[in-house]
């Protein structure tokens, strides 16, 4: 058992452990000479018996002839999209299906992959598939015209062993080496020495085959759906008046938020294009206080931007373009917001937009406390709001002196008035060229209070704040 | 001359006081059983407390302050109401205060000084009074501002009637700044001040109080 085991290890690399009777013996002493011993981390992956992922190719031989075969496997990834979150795109006519997790769904595997292939099927899609532990295995195999599942990784060098080594993808000077080798298929491939077809095709071979024979993970790229709802629609008469635009954009933005429910993704920009007869577009674009997929909340703030809109023509049509979809965060996902239909009640986002909606952009802030001693400079507008929970954060405030409730733009000159209060010296700024030397004081002059200061080189007041 | 027929409840029959008060359509005047269920928020001054109904400002209603000039300190006397409707709402998100059109830039410090949380606070500036007014109806109808104050020149009964239903609406209290020469119009407001100078500090005139008795108060210190 033991001298087995040795004898093994140095053996036939691309073998896998329960398939040692497949190694062809007279092998073994040249291979013995010729391999080095598998690196650790690569025979880590085969210890487990069920494999981690299971891989679904299906490879459309009729694709390849289509000149669009890109989009046309993008509308396919929309279709497996029902089947798995994970599809990847294998140009130039394959696709790969991460099925791991869907088996439990969908009963059994038979049961999955015959859905599957049901579903090309109603497409009229001649498909080969192939489930197979790894990645290049199952397309390999599916290129090589099988159908067939593979779940156990230690069969895979034998099901292997037969694919052509035309299904590689390899390039053709590859190819060609190999042929000239005499290597047809990959079972005649992996009868060969590790090192030997390193330095003959490159260590991408070596790592092609080994991600075949699931020893290494092969990351793919999921593909994500298009992210951006467009749709457009067109009228049959002139629409002059901005009610009536209302109405038609109703449905609009009923499937925009039905697409966006489907994507389980919000938006956070929109922008809409009226069409004229002549001349180009009037555009309209919204943003929004935060990501929404709510019906309520878009057709609430398009309806008020087209409420203040000058329509300059009559509209033929119109079309609505959602900015870049995002992902709904847990506080952004309001379970009941199909079902509640017209609430009056509305959340701080919403009320921010509808505002900036109609008043613009730069109308609706807030404000900030910045550290610094000059008051002018001891705030800021922001436009940023954090419109959501947001955990309470103790302001931090430099002095407990009195300041007023309003501050004014510029300070305004005013004779030396009868003071309170005071006086505090502020005295800063000397570096970046706006420094003050000021004696601030609180002043009654007619009964209203004032922040006053004294400008320390010029001896003039001012007012500066207002304590209302 | 014109004769106005009012169509009254009659009771079938004498009954005694108490059953004339237990009955909900009797309104009853300065009774501490008649205490608003809506909290109030204090002014600060104990003494204006003391003449406003519940002993504060009312929630879910419309306050009108009258004054020409600013500096009397009525923006103080709101300060403390809008810190402690700021803290009242537990667990959840901290409701909203929407500054509409104030005549000023709010100091920031000023307000964090006194304990207002700034991240819950939105300073509005629309163009128009028109404007001014439409998004003042906006947040108090919206339900996720605690208190809306706003700033104008003038406007008309009509709008002040929807403020007023969408500070009800709304639970908010809003509260309207505008100048003195209106305070002889009609004002459906659930309370009126005037402020206005005087030595040594501003003084305040209750002019309309909902369930409390007008005339002018004294603030003691400024």
């Amino acid at each position: 058992m033991k001298s087995r085991a040795a004898k093994s290890r140095t053996a036939d690399l691309f073998a896998a452990a329960g398939r040692r009777a497949e190694v062809s013996p007279a092998l073994i002493p040249h291979a013995q000479t010729l391999a080095p011993p598998p690196p650790p981390q690569a025979r880590q992956p085969h210890a487990p018996l069920r494999p981690k992922q299971l891989w679904y190719a299906a490879v459309f031989p009729d694709m390849s002839a289509l000149e669009s075969s890109g989009a046309a496997l993008q509308k396919l990834c929309l279709h497996a999209h029902s089947f798995t979150s994970f599809v990847s795109i294998e140009p130039p006519n394959a696709l790969l299906l991460e099925i791991k997790g869907s088996v439990k769904l969908f009963g059994s595997l038979q049961q999955l992959h015959a859905d599957l292939d049901d579903c090309w099927r109603r497409l009229m899609l001649p498909a080969h598939s192939v489930v197979a532990p790894s990645t290049l295995a199952a397309l390999w195999l599916a290129r090589a015209g099988g159908a067939s599942q593979i779940e156990d990784a230690d069969l895979l060098p034998s099901r292997l062993a037969k694919v052509p080594i035309a299904c590689t993808a390899w390039d053709v000077e590859r190819l060609q080496t190999l042929r000239a080798m005499g290597v047809t298929s990959l079972g005649e491939l992996m009868r060969l020495p590790r090192a030997g077809i390193a330095r003959r095709l490159g260590p991408a071979v070596v790592g092609d085959l080994d991600i075949a024979l699931a020893r290494q993970p092969a990351p793919r790229r999921a593909f994500v759906r298009r992210e951006r709802f467009r749709e457009r629609c067109d009228f049959e008469t002139e629409i002059e008046h901005v009610a009536y635009l209302e109405q038609a954009l109703e449905p609009l933005i009923e499937r925009c938020a039905r697409f966006l429910r489907r994507c389980q993704a919000g938006i956070q920009a929109l922008q809409l294009k009226l069409k004229h007869r002549e001349g180009p577009a009037t555009r309209v674009q919204v943003g929004l206080a935060s990501i929404t997929s709510e019906r309520r909340r878009l057709s609430d703030v398009l309806c008020q931007k087209l409420a203040r809109l000058d329509l300059r023509a009559p509209v033929r049509g119109m079309e609505l373009i959602s900015g870049s979809l995002r992902g709904l965060s847990a506080s952004s996902l309001d379970v009941f917001a199909g079902f509640t239909g017209a609430g009056s009640r509305d959340s701080a986002p919403q009320l921010v937009e509808r505002l900036r909606a109609r008043l613009g952009e730069e109308a609706v802030y807030g404000v900030r406390l910045i550290a610094e001693h000059r008051p002018e400079a001891a705030w800021r507008r922001v436009h940023e709001l954090h419109l959501t929970a947001a955990a309470k954060v103790a302001e931090e405030i430099s002095d407990q002196l009195p300041r007023p409730v309003w501050l004014l733009n510029e300070p305004l000159p005013l004779p030396k008035p009868e003071i309170l209060q005071g006086p505090e010296r502020i005295e800063s700024g000397w570096w970046d060229g706006k420094g003050v030397a000021r004696d601030y004081y609180i002043a009654c002059p007619h009964g209203a209070r004032l922040w006053v200061f004294q400008e320390r080189r010029s001896k003039r007041w001012y007012v500066h704040g207002v304590f209302a | 001359m014109s004769c106005v027929v009012v169509k009254t409840w009659m009771p079938r029959e004498v009954s005694l006081l108490a059953d004339v008060l237990a009955d909900a359509r009797v309104w009853k005047l300065k009774d501490a059983s008649a205490a608003p269920a809506r909290p109030v928020w204090s002014t600060g001054k104990s003494s204006l407390d003391a003449r406003l109904p519940g002993g504060g400002w009312p929630t879910a209603s419309l306050i009108e302050v009258l004054l020409d000039d600013t500096g009397l300190g009525e923006v103080q006397l709101f300060l403390p109401a809008l810190v402690a409707c700021q803290a009242s709402r537990h667990g959840g998100d901290a409701p909203w205060l929407v500054w509409i059109a104030p005549p000023h830039e709010p100091y920031a410090p000023a307000l964090a000084q006194s304990g207002i949380e700034l991240k819950r606070l939105l300073v509005v500036r629309p163009t128009t009074a028109t404007e001014a007014l439409w998004a003042a109806e906006q947040a108090l109808s919206s339900g996720v501002c605690a208190a809306v104050l706003l700033w104008l020149k003038g406007t008309d009964d009509r709008w002040l009637r929807r403020l007023k239903l969408a500070a009800e609406a709304g639970g908010s209290l809003g509260v309207l700044f505008r100048p003195e020469k209106h305070r002889f119009e009609a004002s459906p407001a659930n309370l009126r001040i005037v402020i206005s100078r005087g030595e040594p500090c501003a003084r305040v005139d209750l002019l309309k109080v909902q369930g409390g008795r007008p005339g002018p108060v004294d603030l003691g210190e400024p």
